[in-house]
Order: structure tokens, then C-alpha cells, then sequence
């Protein structure tokens, strides 16, 4: 009885979501008030989470811990959805998808980040991950009248199972030689030449790099977004990133922290090549969602990096990064979703031309996002590469850092070049005006954080510092 | 130790030349008929190691289940040239001479393993698992299932309603003037709502007001 006071956030979103089942089936049209009691069951999940006064244990047989990594992951987690669901609502109601199943989904998928960021245990990881991505296959593809949509949920689940398979190819490959699914009694199994081990490592690792995205096996990555419907793509490129940065974090530094040597290079490599990808990818696309998708590949690279430095520092500015990219994807997808002319939504970069004449606060504020997802520096996207260049350096990487800075430069060109569309180019028709102010407050929020980061820039690490994970 | 080895060699080889038979085989029948034997073959190998509740749900989940749903796919899709002779096949394909084979293969492993259920114990004892004599296999599962394992149970639980809403979400239409019967309207309807008494004078028409 005591075990399940440590996991009421859960208990308490299960049931809610049960409940809203039930309203949803039993009331006509019940998008609006589904909807809003989702927004008020985040709010109410964020106060129960945090209301737990420092009280961690590993429950249920050791296969779930509760501790500072899980909270602060959910709580990113929960606030990031609340800001997204926030902003998506209009575009939900726009292209007609206002069924109370999306809310639902969307809950139903952040149950199975929570238990995923929560795990200790292969199987509890693996039913977690599994939940979360089989609804994300089912909002990727909500949109079922568009072709695209229902192209993206194709795509994604394919390639996704296969991935999952892969994945738990690798889980039985260390149950069999570690002798457990317990995380902690894998590392104390763990020596440092046993092949099977390394063997399901490296297929763990694929499973995972899939689920964030990092190349070279990111190739869905610019379909899906492109194809999802906008509100869908903004939940996509924030939140299953955070959960799976978290779970990727527990992995290297629980379960295989014995055989660090191992990973390592497959991380640098796969950090690398992320950033690369990231950087000279994006530059040839006409698309923002495509654009973001492929700077979402990058960001991923970076936040890799942190981790491939295999240091205590390391893990936490990947934290930091990824605290601060979600804070800039927010308001980056705002902007987007407010691009909206003649009733339609428009997704060209070449429609941005020379917004700044008629809407010069939206522009400014897309200015400043995407200044900081650059990392120009008094915005806090600097202060979140300086994290992870700082702690890359620290364990002398200094491959890893160069090329880091490289293509930050060079990814530089095509977020600057959105700039200059929005202010140097002539200015087209306006767009929509949209009278009810809900876009433009994460927005500014967003755009009041990054600016203001710097003034405290502490803050976020004095409360990463906490974290253990050992 | 040795018939053991004997029994193992038999069945897993058996798996092993069906796995690449269904991905050599040109002819997705084929594939499936050597889909379902290998399913058989693993199930018999559970069976094997005192693992008999797997086998079973092997046998009742994969053979069951999917495999039919494999066999109606294939035949509901109409590859071209199967598609006048589905069951007979043509002279190049046969696939009552596959079939056959399968089949009995299927019969052979079913023989081996009923006549070999006498000798489970002597087998279970050179297994590594720890095996208590005293409880089944389904005894087992059972208890840790509920107990020790009950959130992983919940877990899952969640998926399968997850699974449901999606597949509802992503093909439910709601069709428009769709007549259905209402109980209750047609319980409340009073004789005054529906009947209306008129006095027809000579000659003329009623006229009502509808």
C-alpha cells in the first residue's frame, strides 16, 4: 500500500483518463469541454508532482524509481504539453480534427513517458515506450481525410515497430547475459568484455536513437513532420524528445555505466552526425515544418553530445539543453501555427516574406526564438550549447566540440535566412488576425525566458545539480 | 541428457529450415504454411523445457490467431496469379504437395511430443530453470502475475484500450441519416400525438396538417 502513494501522478492520470473516456463517448461534441479539463488535469498533475516532498524509492520489486531525474523529467514534460495543447487548440478546431480523442491520446501518450522516465526495470521501460508510441502513431495519422497525415502515421509505425523490435531484440539479448531486467543488477553484472552484453547495448542504442531521432536513423523524421497535422508536429518535436533524452540519460548511466568505453564512440559518432545532418540538411528545405524537423535532428546531436562526454556534468547539461530547446520549440511552433492567410495554413518559408511590415511583434518574437535556437549569444539557446561544449570539453573531447561549433555556425545560415525573408524581402499579403491572444502568450513567455536567461542563468543548473542518478 | 539433445536437435532444426523456407519461399501460401510450422516448432521446444503455458499461447495466439489472419490476408489480397486458383494452384505452384508436407511435419512433431510427455521429467531435470514439480507452469505465472508483476498487467491493459480508442478514432464515420429505432420515442408516444379524428365532409378532401 505504501508503494502506490509514491506513484498517485499516474494512478491519478489513468483514471482521469478513463473518466474522460467516458464524458467523451456520453456528451455530444465534447472537444471544447475534454479539452479543458485536460488543461486543468496538467495543471492539477504538475501541483500533485511537485507537492511530493523529496521523498524517492524504488517501488514495485525496484522496477520503477521515483526520485529527482523522474520528477524533473515529468515536470518538463507536463509543462510542455500544457503549453502545446495550449497553443494547438484553434488549428485542432481549423482543420476539423476537434474529436475528444485527441486530448485523451495526447494523455494517454504522456502516461507512457511517465512510466518511461520513471523506469528501473527492462520490462517496465519497454511497456512505457511501447504506450507512448503507439499513440503517437495514432496522432501522427489523426488527420485521416489528409493523404499526407495518414502517410506520416504509416511511416512512422513501420519504421517505428521495426525499431521497437530491434530494441527488444537488444532487452532479451541483457536479460540473457546480465541474468536480470533489473537496471541496477545489469550494471553490477555487467564486465567489461562481455559481448552479449555489448551486443544488446548496441541494439538498445539503435531502438532508442530511432525514438529521438538522431542520425543515421532519423530518415523519418522530415516525412512525419511534414506530414503530421502542425499541432501534432509541435507535440512531436518537444515532448516524446524529452522523455526519450531522459531514458537515453538512465540507460548509459544506470544499466551500462560499467562499460562506458563501449558506448562512447557510438555516441560521438551518432552526435556528430546528427549535427551535421542537422546543419546541412535543413539548409535546401522550403518547408518550415521540414526546416524544423531538421533542426530538431541537430538540436538532438547537441544534446547527444552531453551525454557522450560520459561525465556527471555531462548528462546534466543535456538536461539543461533540452529544459531550454523546449522553451524555444514552444514558441518556434507558435509562430508557426499562427501562419495562417485566407483560411488556410501555409507552411512555405517564401509566405514569410516581409511580415515584419505588418505584424512587427510577431516577427520580433520569431526573430528572438529563432536567434536563440541558433545560439546567438546573450539568448539562453547559447547558454545551453555553452553547457554542453563546457562539459564535452571537460572529458577532452575536442573533436566533438570542434565540430559542434562548426556546425553551429553553419546552422546558423538557414535560421538567419528566415530572418531575412521576414524583414529584407518584399512584404506580402498579411496574415489572419487571430483575436483571442492564445498563441501570442506562450510566445511571449517563451520569448521573455530566453531573453531573460541570461540575467540568472544558474537557476536551471542549481536545480539539475540535485539530480543523482546513481 | 542424450534424447534430450535428440529431441532439441529435432525440433529446433525443424524451426530453423521453415524460418528460411518463409522468407525463400516466391509464394506467400507457402510462406505462411511454413510460418505456422515454425510456430508449431517453437511451441513444441517451450513445451520441451517445462514451459508448457508458453507453448500453449504460442499455439493459441500465433498459430491461432495470426497465422489464420495471415492466410485470410493472402487469399482476401488477390495476388495476381493466384487469383483463379487460389486453392489448387497452378501447375508451377501447387500448394496441396506443400501442404501435405507441412501437415506432416505438424503430425510427426504432435506424435513426438505426446510420446515423449512421459519422459518430461528426466528432461526438465537438465535444464538450468529451477523447476518445482509440485506447481504447473500456469500455477506459476499465475501467482507472480498478480502480485509481483500486477502494474506490468495494468501496463498492458492500457496499451490494449489505447490500441482500441486508436483503431476507433482512425476508421469511425459517423454516417449521416442513419434511421435507427428509438425505445423510448416510441414508448412515449401518446395516442393524441399521432392519431387525429376528422369529420370528411361530402365531396371534398382531408386536409392535414403534417
Amino acid at each position: 500500500m505504501l508503494d502506490l502513494n509514491f506513484i498517485i501522478p499516474e494512478i491519478f492520470l489513468t483514471l482521469s483518463i478513463l473518466i474522460f473516456v467516458i464524458i467523451g463517448v456520453f456528451i455530444k461534441n465534447s472537444f471544447e469541454i475534454i479539452y479543458k479539463l485536460s488543461l486543468f488535469l496538467i495543471f492539477l498533475l504538475i501541483v500533485i508532482i511537485l507537492s511530493n516532498n523529496d521523498e524517492y524509492s524504488k517501488i514495485f520489486n525496484e522496477s520503477i524509481s521515483i526520485d529527482m531525474f523522474s520528477i524533473y523529467s515529468k515536470i518538463l514534460i507536463l509543462t510542455s504539453t500544457f503549453f502545446i495543447l495550449f497553443i494547438s487548440k484553434r488549428y485542432i478546431i481549423d482543420i476539423k480534427n476537434n474529436k475528444f480523442e485527441y486530448p485523451v491520446i495526447v494523455l494517454l501518450s504522456i502516461l507512457g513517458m511517465f512510466i518511461m522516465v520513471s523506469s528501473n526495470d527492462l520490462i517496465v521501460f519497454y511497456l512505457g515506450l511501447e504506450l507512448q508510441s503507439l499513440a503517437l502513431y495514432i496522432l501522427a495519422s489523426i488527420d485521416r481525410d489528409n493523404i499526407k497525415s495518414s502517410e506520416a502515421g504509416i511511416k512512422y509505425f513501420v519504421l517505428s515497430a521495426l525499431s521497437s523490435g530491434l530494441l527488444l531484440y537488444g532487452c532479451s539479448l541483457v536479460y540473457g547475459f546480465a541474468g536480470s531486467t533489473n537496471f541496477e543488477t545489469i550494471s553490477n553484472n555487467t564486465q567489461a568484455f562481455n559481448v552479449g552484453i555489448i551486443f544488446g547495448m548496441v541494439f538498445i542504442l539503435v531502438g532508442l536513437a530511432f525514438k529521438v531521432s538522431v542520425v543515421p536513423f532519423h530518415m523519418w523524421t522530415p516525412d512525419v513532420y511534414q506530414g503530421a497535422p502542425t499541432s501534432v508536429t509541435s507535440f512531436f518535436s518537444v515532448v516524446p524528445k524529452i522523455a526519450g533524452m531522459a531514458i537515453f540519460i538512465k540507460f548509459m548511466y544506470l544499466p551500462f555505466r560499467e562499460i562506458l568505453d563501449q558506448w562512447q564512440y557510438i555516441l560521438v559518432f551518432m552526435s556528430i552526425a546528427s549535427m551535421i545532418l542537422g546543419a546541412v540538411g535543413a539548409m535546401a528545405q522550403k518547408n518550415i515544418k521540414r526546416l524544423m524537423a531538421y533542426s530538431s535532428i541537430g538540436h538532438m546531436g547537441y544534446a547527444l553530445a552531453g551525454i557522450a562526454s560520459g561525465t556527471e556534468n555531462g548528462f546534466k547539461s543535456t538536461l539543461v539543453y533540452i529544459s531550454i530547446y523546449l522553451v524555444m520549440n514552444i514558441g518556434a511552433f507558435g509562430c508557426i501555427l499562427l501562419m495562417k492567410r485566407d483560411g488556410k495554413y501555409i507552411e512555405e518559408i517564401n509566405e514569410l516574406s516581409g511580415i515584419s511590415k505588418n505584424h512587427p511583434l510577431i516577427s520580433l518574437g520569431f526573430l528572438v526564438i529563432l536567434f536563440s535556437l541558433a545560439g546567438i549569444p546573450p539568448l539562453a539557446g547559447f547558454f545551453a550549447k555553452f553547457y554542453i561544449f563546457m562539459s564535452v570539453i571537460e572529458s577532452n573531447m575536442f573533436t566533438l566540440a570542434i565540430v559542434g561549433l562548426v556546425t553551429t555556425v553553419i546552422s546558423a545560415f538557414y535560421y538567419i535566412r528566415i530572418i531575412k525573408v521576414m524583414y529584407f524581402d518584399d512584404p506580402k499579403k498579411s496574415f489572419e488576425r487571430f483575436t483571442d491572444y492564445r498563441i501570442h502568450g506562450p510566445i511571449i513567455i517563451s520569448c521573455i525566458l530566453l531573453i531573460s536567461f541570461f540575467l540568472y542563468p544558474s537557476f536551471l543548473n542549481d536545480i539539475v545539480s540535485k539530480i543523482i542518478i546513481f | 541428457m542424450i534424447a534430450h539433445a535428440l529431441f532439441f536437435y529435432f525440433f529446433s532444426i525443424i524451426a530453423i529450415v521453415s524460418a528460411i523456407f518463409v522468407i525463400v519461399s516466391r509464394n506467400t501460401v507457402h510462406a505462411v504454411f511454413f510460418l505456422i510450422l515454425d510456430f508449431i516448432s517453437i511451441a513444441c521446444l517451450f513445451i520441451m523445457i517445462g514451459a508448457e503455458f508458453l507453448g500453449m499461447m504460442m499455439l493459441i495466439v500465433y498459430v491461432g490467431a495470426v497465422a489464420v489472419l495471415f492466410l485470410f490476408v493472402v487469399m482476401l489480397m488477390n495476388v495476381t496469379e493466384q487469383k483463379l486458383s487460389w486453392f489448387r494452384g497452378t501447375k508451377k505452384t501447387g500448394h496441396i504437395p506443400v501442404g501435405l508436407i507441412i501437415g506432416t511435419v505438424i503430425l510427426l512433431e504432435l506424435i513426438v511430443i505426446v510420446g515423449g510427455w512421459r519422459y518430461r521429467d528426466s528432461f526438465s531435470e537438465t535444464e538450468f530453470l529451477s523447476f518445482n514439480s509440485e506447481f504447473t507452469n500456469t500455477h506459476m505465472i499465475g501467482n507472480v502475475m498478480y502480485t509481483d508483476f500486477i502494474h506490468l498487467f495494468q501496463i498492458s491493459g492500457i496499451i490494449l484500450l489505447l490500441a482500441m480508442i486508436g483503431a476507433i478514432v482512425l476508421t469511425y464515420r459517423k454516417r449521416e441519416g442513419v434511421k435507427t429505432q428509438s425505445y423510448i420515442k416510441q414508448i412515449s408516444r401518446e395516442r393524441e400525438d399521432s392519431v387525429q379524428l376528422k369529420d370528411v365532409e361530402f365531396d371534398k378532401g382531408v386536409k392535414l396538417d403534417d
